[in-house]
């Protein structure tokens, strides 16, 4: 009794009851083993369909083209992938490129007040530039850049490019690149705007019609435009301060945005001459149209009409009001600040609060005033502080005017004269200096010849004098020699004399 | 045979990754060169429709997203072509934007369902808001982020171009209840905060590529789908329709509409008169008992039935909604928050355009609604 054998017995029955006799031919065999029979289901062969049956064909055919596609990419760059993802991704996720953008943005301008240490605080400058023709002066104004020592990225960057004849844009476009691809220590500034708009202005920018009284009025109104034109595209809810520079600034301190911020006022400027040649005093106040206002001046306004502008340094509106440039002691302290109502535009930090609020350059005679006086007057109105450092002073490009070229030109005129005279006598010195030469060689020849001479009388007087004594002719020799000599020394005396005259 | 068999599969899927290994190198060799040049590229011009490539860019343009992973690239210089900005009686056709500007108090849900129904491309349109930072300003702040997070899902085709939100804590633009809001003592203070939101609104938002500036007001409900199409087809510098009010008439038992903005006006000499007599720091005002200006006023001029092309000139305007082409703002033309010429905010700003040289015209049976609390 073998409980396994009757296992077996039992199994072998419930089999044949569980897959019926001879399912697979393995029970119909009569073998006492049995192997649970769905195992070998498995190594059947299966109905391959076709594309499993020509899978390896299938692999080397894409390997192929795969490989062929590498070969068209060295060779084609355009079907690169980087050409084809974006094209098959647009094509197959319309938006995908929407979900790529970010439309909404969230600005809270309390914290863009700026403040004394806005360095400190991390607060972005729009720096604005307007330019015209000023090609000549870019190499300068970006080396100036360069040096700022506010950092970099936290300065926005803005041109207004309007009606130049020169190459100031291509010029711009090429520092600007070579700003941003080759940054200093420093880094690399923020946001660079180039705005190109072409006003139209008939109004030429030379020196002399530039300053011309007549010309004044209309050409701080374009000024103005061009100003509001740049700020109103470049200013930006990230802003704190904006910072006006012209490009034409000779020196300035490289701290000078720190330096005017410290003082933490809505609007300020600081003094600004010019340098000037020796002849004409070697310095001298540029920017005349800082100034405090006074009651002549007030008074003057009332007896003109609506859009008339006052302009300063100029006869026709005397003022006598205080200027910010004439107070300037080279000594006094940098820090020292006076209240100001009009304001010069050559370097100008102010609170982009300021500009936020309205204030802008009045392209129209606000309160007799246009451009940056009107500016500063519109500033006041709304009861900003504006002032200006009269001891702080940065140094504006001399220009020569047409009255200093003119000037220049005498001066030049009388260099060349000096010049050709000293070449003339220089010219007179030389020939005397020959003729001297040949008075010396003359002479030379002349004692040759009188030696001769004395030696064919000697030998003469040798002949003649065969019979007299052997004494007196040593005597006679050596007393001619003596005058010889003596003649040698007196011409040259006589020489030396006259050419001293001639000094 | 077996052994051969699956090793010739092994062989196959080796070969398969190998080569895709392969096809990732020169990827990265060839895919890579493309790459890297696109940063370097120095002029870039940017166009009102484009999106910029840097966060610091105009509010006015939507730009591309930063990977946070990789070192942003240094910001690009930018050319703007401000001399191709046009302002033209076609603007869909000619591809001009519009900035729309609202100063937020309040937010009204029929306010921003009215503008999502502007018929104008919305990719198009930027949007900016001020917002002041009071308890209401946060409130009115939350629900229109709710509002534009579903309008300007990336799944949305129809979402604006770009919305800028800002807060200011300087003053509440509008603070009281609706009888406070219009008391003559008040109007000025008010009215110089309302220019001083308007103005930093605008010049933070104007940017270099827009064609069209619409204010529309918080409260501004219902306007024609078509308002900046048919206010822009009369190519005037600044236009002003008719903003009227709809209310319960009790007398007729049905519902009626009143005049609204009383600020677009033409003048008359007593109001001139009245002004000379004035100090330099004092106002007019329009609307009030006190003060009677006799001035035309746009409101009274309207007509349901009238040709709704009608164009007057004006001397002031309202501000509810107003079309202004951008180059007015950019020329200086803004909302004095001081007595200009004894006008403040959009009165003041109609006065400031004129002295730029820039008109002013109203559409006197062209009409947009007011909310009525």
């Amino acid at each position: 009794m073998l409980p396994s054998y009757a296992s077996s017995a039992h199994r072998e029955k419930m089999n044949r009851h569980g897959y019926g006799a001879g399912a697979n031919g393995h029970c119909s065999s009569g073998r006492n083993f049995s192997i649970p029979t769905d195992k070998y289901d498995k190594y059947q062969p299966r109905s391959r369909n076709a594309f499993q049956r020509r899978r390896g064909l299938f692999i080397r055919l894409s390997g192929a083209i795969a490989a062929l596609l590498f070969i068209l990419m060295i060779f084609i760059p355009s079907i690169r992938p980087a050409a084809i993802f974006p094209a098959l991704s647009l094509g197959l996720f319309g938006s995908d490129e929407a979900f790529q953008l970010e439309t909404v943005r969230y600005y809270d301008l309390s914290n863009v007040g700026g403040t004394s240490r806005g360095w400190e605080r991390e607060e972005r400058i729009l720096l604005c530039a307007p330019l015209r023709d000023a090609a000549p002066h870019l190499p300068m104004f970006f080396s100036h850049l360069r040096n700022l020592t506010y950092p970099h990225q936290l300065i926005d960057l803005a041109f207004l490019v309007g009606d130049s004849k020169d190459n100031t844009l291509t010029l711009l476009s090429d520092l600007l690149a070579d700003l941003q691809v080759n940054p200093d220590i420093k880094g690399t500034f923020g946001e660079i705007s180039v705005l190109e708009k072409d006003f139209g202005q008939k109004v030429n920018q030379d020196v002399e019609s530039r300053h011309g009284f007549a010309a004044q009025a209309s050409r701080r109104k374009s000024m103005a435009q061009a100003r509001n034109w740049l700020l109103s595209a470049a200013l930006r809810p990230t802003h704190s301060w904006v910072y006006w520079r012209d490009v034409d600034v000779e020196t300035a301190p490289f701290t000078i945005l720190e330096d005017l911020m410290r003082h933490n006022k809505d609007v300020i400027v600081p003094n600004v001459w010019r340098p000037l040649p020796d002849w004409l005093g070697g310095e001298q106040p540029y920017d005349l149209n800082s100034w405090q206002e006074s009651e002549t001046a007030l008074a003057l306004a009332d007896t003109l009409d609506e859009d008339a502008v006052i302009v300063e340094g100029y006869a026709e509106y005397a003022t006598w009001r205080p200027h910010l440039a004439y107070l300037r002691d080279p000594y006094g302290d940098p820090d020292m600040e006076m209240e100001i109502d009009g304001v010069g535009g050559v370097s100008i930090l102010a609170k982009a609060k300021v500009f936020r609020s309205g204030v802008h350059f009045p392209a129209f005679s606000f309160e007799k005033h246009a451009e940056t006086e009107g500016f500063g007057k519109m500033a006041k109105r709304m009861k900003f502080s504006v002032v200006g450092l009269p001891h702080y002073t940065i140094w504006h490009l001399y220009e020569p005017s047409v009255d200093d070229i003119r000037h220049m030109e005498e001066m030049e005129n009388e260099r060349k004269q000096r010049e050709a005279e000293e070449k003339a006598k220089q010219e007179r010195m030389e020939k005397i200096q020959n003729d001297f030469d040949d008075g010396a060689s003359q002479w030379a020849k002349d004692k040759e010849e009188v030696k001769n001479m004395q030696k064919s009388s000697e030998a003469k007087q040798a002949g003649e004098a065969d019979e007299k004594s052997s004494d007196v002719k040593k005597t006679e020799s050596s007393k001619k020699e003596s005058d010889d000599s003596s003649k040698a020394e007196s011409p040259s005396k006589g020489e030396k004399g006259k050419q001293g005259g001639s000094e | 045979m077996a052994v051969s068999r699956s090793l010739r599969r092994n062989n196959a899927i080796t070969y398969v990754l190998a080569g895709s290994l392969c096809l990732m190198f020169l990827y990265f060799f060839f895919g890579s060169s493309d790459l890297t040049s696109l940063p370097a590229s120095p002029r870039q011009l940017l166009k009102s429709k484009d999106a910029a490539s840097n966060p610091l860019s105009p509010p006015s343009l939507p730009f591309r997203k930063q990977d946070p992973n990789e070192i942003p690239a240094p910001p690009p210089v930018v050319h703007y072509h401000m001399n191709n900005v046009t302002t033209t009686p076609d603007p869909i056709g000619n591809r001009e934007s519009v900035l729309i500007l609202t100063p937020l108090a309040r937010f009204y849900q029929e306010y921003w369902d009215n503008l999502v129904k502007l018929s104008y491309p919305h990719d198009l349109i930027s949007l900016g808001f001020i917002i002041p930072k009071g308890k209401e300003g946060n409130e009115a702040t939350r629900l229109l982020q709710e509002r534009i997070q579903k309008t300007q899902s990336p799944t949305n085709k129809n979402r604006f171009a770009s919305i800028t939100i800002e807060r200011q804590d300087d003053e509440p633009p509008v603070a009281q209840t609706e009888s406070e809001r219009h008391a003559l003592s008040h109007q000025k203070e008010r009215r110089a905060a309302m220019s001083r939101a308007r103005n930093s609104l605008l010049f933070t938002t104007l940017g270099p590529t827009t064609s069209w500036v619409l204010w529309l007001d918080s409260d501004i409900v219902e306007t024609p789908p078509s308002l900046i199409q048919d206010l822009a087809s009369h190519d005037k510098e600044i236009i002003v329709p008719n903003c009227f009010q709809r209310y319960y008439n009790k007398d007729k038992n049905m519902m009626d509409i009143r005049p609204y903005d009383f600020n677009s006006w033409q003048d008359s000499p007593t109001a001139q008169g009245l002004a000379e007599k004035m100090g330099p720091d004092d106002i007019l005002l329009e609307g009030y008992a006190e003060m009677a200006t006799y001035r035309t006023l746009m409101a009274y001029l309207g007509d349901v039935n009238g040709n709704q092309r009608h164009v007057i000139d004006l001397d002031g305007v309202g501000g509810t909604a107003l079309l202004v082409k951008a180059d007015v703002h950019r020329d200086g033309a803004m909302f004095p928050p001081f007595a200009f010429y004894h006008l403040i905010e959009t009165e003041g700003f109609a006065k400031m355009a004129r002295r730029l040289g820039w008109k002013s015209y109203g559409l006197p049976n062209y009409y947009v609604y007011h909310y009525n609390e």
